[in-house]
This record gives structure tokens, sequence and C-alpha cells, in this order.
């Protein structure tokens, strides 16, 4: 029997009230997904809950790009009809159970198989805390995209973004955003009348670093969302400081500080408290982004007069300059597996999503949209969510980069940006 | 306590350069929940908030002449513009027209009445904050502390702030109506001064020589192309560029700088012309 500590964790949280939820609807879907059917789950005893399990299972799915899930009119029980999605050309049927064994706890049970040659290809039962149903279907939708397709999937993950609202009298709130990776349990953690930049997760997901012009300038504030730990005030000299980047250790942080002027990326130990410099022209340097292994940083730095991406291997100190194509190249962050960079791409007057090869410098535009910002890699480096516009209002949109399906997120009556997308849970 | 002390500041130069209302909410931190608490919907802060440039003031001309006399009377009495009445044996005003202007030009002057609530303000916080404003003001050495480090002098100290702020409101009258313009503007992905804006510069450097006890802030903005990280930068240069001109005349100590990057755009379209009107220095004297 398995026991999922986590669980129990994670169902404190979702027992909170929900804030406005983003609406997600998938704009581009192509026709050579993985065709799998997930029957609804039969629920055993009073869990009212578990019939959403499979319904959230098949959003998964469906959003991240690769799938094409459906769903069946019946509960499968113990015997299936292989023929019939033979017929249907479905290479895959899931099916499950949830049963209460007691006031707060219940089994989850999941089967997969292989519709062609009839083999299981998965099952397991575990046992689940009461109110932990969307956590434990975010858990089985990564089983599924593993046993599937032999990837990790991204969505026992959180996202965290910044909305924007206006009242009638013109006045702004900001709100610093979590959720699940979905879009589901938002919540607010940080709530402010000034601008909010840059949220990022730590990859332990304790810690949250972000930008807060609440001092009337910008600077940068690590949270604790989960902790009773007081928020702590990064360094600053005589101006900016922002751009904060997790270093994967959790511990440091590369920003951009401004000291006489002169804006350089530091590196941050929220443990020594130290501060340490890791560039030096006298150009803008900021926008840094540690790659997966901590060795290097990619960064944004008009060092030549043009807004260009340079990487700084920071074992051997040596910085060189990753784009060559087109006058405007920023915002670089990392793929997972360390070997592209998206970044934000100048083409004419549009500014757009791109995926840069790091070893090859094979540059390729991601979308046809205006003013693309903030780009950043789901923790499978299968999709990319990113900040643009539509209908001249900010929203989040996520790209699969297998097919360049898009699934927007929008909210309504606020501006939705800054997204970020954490690592996996613990 | 430090919330409340910017906040003051923050209230009165807004007030001194018809900048939009503030309404502080301030960011509030879940620090204090318990570990298996998730965060919940961050409530508002209860702070006050001092508006002294409120909707009282807001009167136009045009209004101003759509009301009757007892109306213009009352307004009048409650900015402080009493003596300035001239009424008939019954009551009945006389100068009107002279009223109306008087009103108009009140209008973004920090009046008696406002100046009486900021002092209220003021007395109701501790030394300590009194202390730290007078800092940020530029006021250090009006601050007399004992060995203990106590404040001795918060009377005194609570005039000068309140001086310092009707003077600053002062001179930002004077500067509106000199006609010296107070934002520059720049070209895309610049931080060049041209001849035209060394010029305005030249002219904000007299004046503050001639107003010895005005503090500048230089807010550099971007438009909205381009990454936000990256126009923050850009916005802080802009600002820099134009407190290089300033402190060819000695006048970087008065002169504080900051960066919005694209986060307060003047015009919201996506067009060249809010672009235009978007990358910019504000100069907000305090």
């Amino acid at each position: 029997m398995k026991f999922l500590k986590a669980l129990i964790l994670s169902s404190v949280l979702l027992s909170f009230s929900a804030n406005a939820l983003l609406e997600v609807s998938i704009i581009k879907s192509k026709e050579e997904l993985f065709p799998v059917v997930i029957a609804p789950f039969r629920v055993v005893g009073d869990v009212q809950q578990g019939a959403e399990i499979a319904n959230i299972i098949r959003d998964n799915l469906n959003r991240s790009g690769q799938f094409n899930a459906l769903n069946s009119n019946e509960v499968v029980i113990d015997k299936i009809d292989f023929n019939f999605w033979q017929e249907h050309k479905k290479d895959a049927l899931i099916f499950g159970k949830i049963e209460k064994i007691s006031s707060d706890v219940f089994n989850v049970y999941i089967y997969i198989y292989d519709v062609f040659t009839e083999k299981s290809l998965y099952e397991t039962k575990i046992e689940v805390h009461n109110s932990g149903i969307r956590r434990i279907a975010h858990y089985l939708s990564d089983k599924i995209y593993y046993v599937l397709l032999g990837q990790k999937g991204s969505f026992d993950t959180r996202l965290s973004y910044v909305t924007v609202s206006e009242n009638n009298k013109g006045k702004r709130t900001y709100r610093l955003q979590i959720s699940d990776s979905d879009g589901y349990n938002p919540q607010t953690v940080v709530k402010s009348a000034h601008p909010i930049l840059s949220p990022t997760w730590s990859s332990d997901q304790n810690k949250l670093a972000y930008v807060s012009f609440k001092n009337k300038r910008s600077e940068v504030f690590v949270i604790y969302p989960f902790l009773k730990i007081k928020p702590t005030k990064l360094p600053k000299f005589d101006g900016i400081a922002s751009s904060p980047s997790w270093h994967p250790d959790g511990e440091n942080i590369a920003l951009t500080i401004s000291k006489k002027g002169n804006k350089d990326i530091y590196l941050y130990n929220l443990k020594t408290e130290k501060l340490k410099r890791l560039t030096t022209n006298i150009a803008i340097d900021t926008e840094a982004n540690f790659s997966p292994n901590g060795k290097s940083i990619a960064f944004t730095s008009n060092r030549t007069g043009q807004v260009q991406i340079y990487i700084k291997n920071l074992e051997t100190g040596k910085i060189s300059r990753a784009t060559f194509n087109g006058t405007y190249n920023a915002k670089p962050v990392f793929s997972p597996n360390g070997k592209e960079l998206a970044i934000i791409h100048r083409v004419g007057k549009d500014y757009r999503l791109a995926l840069l090869n790091i070893a090859t410098r094979d540059l390729t535009v991601m979308t046809q949209n205006k003013s693309d910002e903030s780009p950043y890699f789901s923790p499978n480096g299968g999709m990319i969510i990113f900040a643009t516009n539509r209908d001249n209002k900010g929203i989040l949109s996520i790209i699969s980069i297998h097919n360049n399906q898009i699934v927007e997120l929008t909210q309504k009556d606020s501006v939705v940006r800054e997204p970020s997308w954490s690592n996996y849970s613990n | 306590m430090s919330k409340k002390i910017l906040l003051i500041t923050g209230v009165i130069f807004l007030s001194s350069c018809a900048t939009t209302n503030i309404q502080e909410l301030g960011d509030k931190f879940l620090d204090l929940i318990n570990p298996s608490d998730a965060p919940a919907e961050v409530t508002d802060l209860s702070e006050q908030v001092l508006v002294l440039s409120g909707e009282a003031g807001g009167f136009t001309e045009e209004e101003l002449e759509a009301l009757s006399n007892d109306e213009l009377i009352e307004i009048a009495k409650e900015k402080g513009l009493e003596d300035r009445l001239v009424l008939d044996a019954d009551g009945n005003l006389l100068n009107r027209d002279e009223i109306i202007k008087a009103l108009v030009e009140s209008e973004s002057l920090l009046d008696s009445a406002t100046l009486e609530s900021a002092t209220q303000e003021l007395k109701s916080l501790s030394d300590d904050a009194l202390i730290e404003i007078a800092e940020a003001k530029g006021l250090e050495d009006k601050i007399v502390l004992d060995e203990d480090g106590e404040l001795q002098n918060r009377e005194e100290l609570i005039e000068a702030l309140v001086e310092g702020a009707a003077a600053a409101v002062e001179a930002a009258k004077e500067l509106e109506n000199s006609g010296i313009p107070s934002t520059l503007y720049f070209a895309f992905d610049d931080t060049e001064i041209d001849e035209a804006a060394t010029r305005v510069i030249i002219e904000h450097a007299n004046f503050m020589q001639n107003h010895p006890n005005v503090r500048l802030r230089l807010e550099g903005h971007a438009d909205e192309r381009g990454t936000r990280e990256y126009n923050l930068a850009l916005g802080e240069n802009r600002a820099l560029s134009v407190k290089e001109v300033l402190g060819l005349y000695n006048l970087e100590d008065r002169v504080v700088v900051v960066s919005y990057g694209e986060e307060r755009p003047v015009a919201i379209e996506h067009n060249e012309e809010a672009w235009e009107k978007n990358r910019r220095v504000e100069f907000v004297y305090y």
C-alpha cells in the first residue's frame, strides 16, 4: 500500500476558498495526438468528489498537447470490451475506482490498458486523505503521461502569476497569485497597490522571489507562502533591484542591482547573506536565468549597443554571446535539459516567443503575436508558459513545443501576466 | 511604521505635482500564518490614508460658475478664503468673479486646513517615525537628539516638516506657472538628451538653485515594447542621464532617481503615439 504523505499536506491547501479562477481554453488542437479513453471513475461509498478525478485527468492530458483524451459513457467495472475500443481507434484505456474507507481516507485505484495488445500497462492503489482529490488527479496524470510516453508530465506542479485589476476610479490592484498547474486553487499571496513583477518559484517550491514597488522603487523580496517565516528583502544599492532567478540549490539567487547607475547581475546567498558580483560591464546586464545544473547563467545585455543574450560560464568566468539573429533578443530562460533557451525575439515591430538551440544557434519563432513576454518552461520541458495580449488584454498562453497547440489562461476583469512554473512537488 | 512614513511623504509631494491621487494598500505578507495553513485572500490594510488633494479641491472654473453665490461663499470658507469675501449688509456676495478666480488658483495649493491635518497626522507619529521622515526629506540637520538618541525637538521638527511640505508645494506651483516642462521624452530604447532637453534641464537647475530647499525625484519610464525587466533598467538610465546634466550644477545630492520601467504608462493604448508619451522622465519636486 502506498501512502502519500505529501497528499495530506496538500489537502489543507485545497480546503481554502478559491479566488478568481483562470479560465482555461484550448485554442489550437492538432490531429495527430495519442488517442486515449479515460472512463469515469467508479465511486464506492460516499465520495462524491471522486467523480471529478477522471475529468481532471482528461483535461490535463488534453492540455498537454500530446493526447486526445475522450470520455466514455460507462464506468468500466471488470470486463473490458477491447474490440469496441480497437474499432474506435483508441490506443489506451484508463479507468479507476475510488473507495471510501473512513470519514477522512479513501483508496484510489487506477488501471491503464493497451487496447491492441489487451495487456495491462500499469495499475496501482493509493491511499488518499480526504479533499486531496485534485492533487491525486494531477499525480495520476503524471503517472499516465509517463506510462504512455516514457516522459515525465508537468501536472503535479504549480503556477505563479500576477493579476492587475482596475476599479471604476482607475485604481489598480496587483495580486501575486499561485495556483495548481491547471489554474485551479488560485490563492493570493501578495496584494498591493503597487506593481509586482517577476515572481519565480525556488526549486523546492517553498519560496517565491519577486519584485515589488511598495517602497516606491523596485526591490526584490523572498516570501515563504506556506511557512511561518518572515519575508526577506534582498540587498540593493542606490538604484533598482530586480529580476530574481533561483539557483537550483534554492539558497542562492541571481538578481540585478544598480550601483552608481551601473546595472549588473549579483549572486545573493540567503543563508550567508553574502553578495557576489557576477557581471561588471558598464552596460545594462539584467534578466539572469540559471542553467538547470547551476553552472552558468543566461542574461540580457545591451553591451554592444543592441539588446542581445549572453551566457556566462560561472566556472571559467567566460561570457559568450548566444543570439546573433535580429536586433532585439531578451529575457532568456533555460529549458530543463539545458540545451535550449526560450527568449523574446523582435520580428519587425513585434516581440515574439522564440526557441534558441544554444549549440547550433538555430532560432525558431513560436508565435505570430505582437507582444509576448516572460517565458517559462514547464518542468518536463514539453510546454512554455508566457504572457501575451489578446484583444488588447493581457493573458497567459501555454504552447506545446511538440505540436504548437496553445492553451490560453484568461481572467475576467483582470490582466494576467508574469507567469512562472514551479518544479515538481516534493 | 515605515509604511506610514512613506505614505505621508508621498502624499505631500503628490499633492504638489497634481499626480493622481494615491491609495496605499501596501504589500501584505503572510508571515504570521500557521505552518499548516495555506495562503488565504489577503485583506486590505486598514492604513490611514492622508489625502491632501482630494475631491474637495476638484473644482474647475466652469463648475464654480454654475454654483450659486451662497454655495461659493460656503466653499470659499472651507478653503480658508473667508477674508477674501466681500459681502453686502444682507450677506450677498459682491465679488463673485474674484472669488471664483481665487478658488481656481487655490486649487492646487496646500491650504491651511490641509496643512493643519498634516500637522495632526505628524503629531500622531512616534519620534522614530518622525526622524525617518525628516531624514527622507533631507532635514537631517533639523534633528536634535540627546545622548540616548531620543528626539529633543519634536515640536520644532514637525513644524519644519510642515513648512518644508508647504515650500515644496509653493515651488511646484511656481514652476508650473513658469512654463518649464516637467516631463522629457526619449526615442525608442534610447537615453540620449538632445539640445532641447538640455535646455529644459538647465531651467530646472536654475529653479533648484533659486529654491535651495526643494529636492527632486527623477522618475524614469519606458514604453511597453520589449521585456519588463530590461525596460526597468532602461527607465533608470533615462533618469540617470537627466541627473548627469544636473550634476554639472552640483545638484546631484538633491536629486534621487527611480525607475518604473513600463509599469506606469500615461497612455494605455498600444500604438506609436502612446509609446512616445510613455518613454519619459518626470521631474517631481518634494
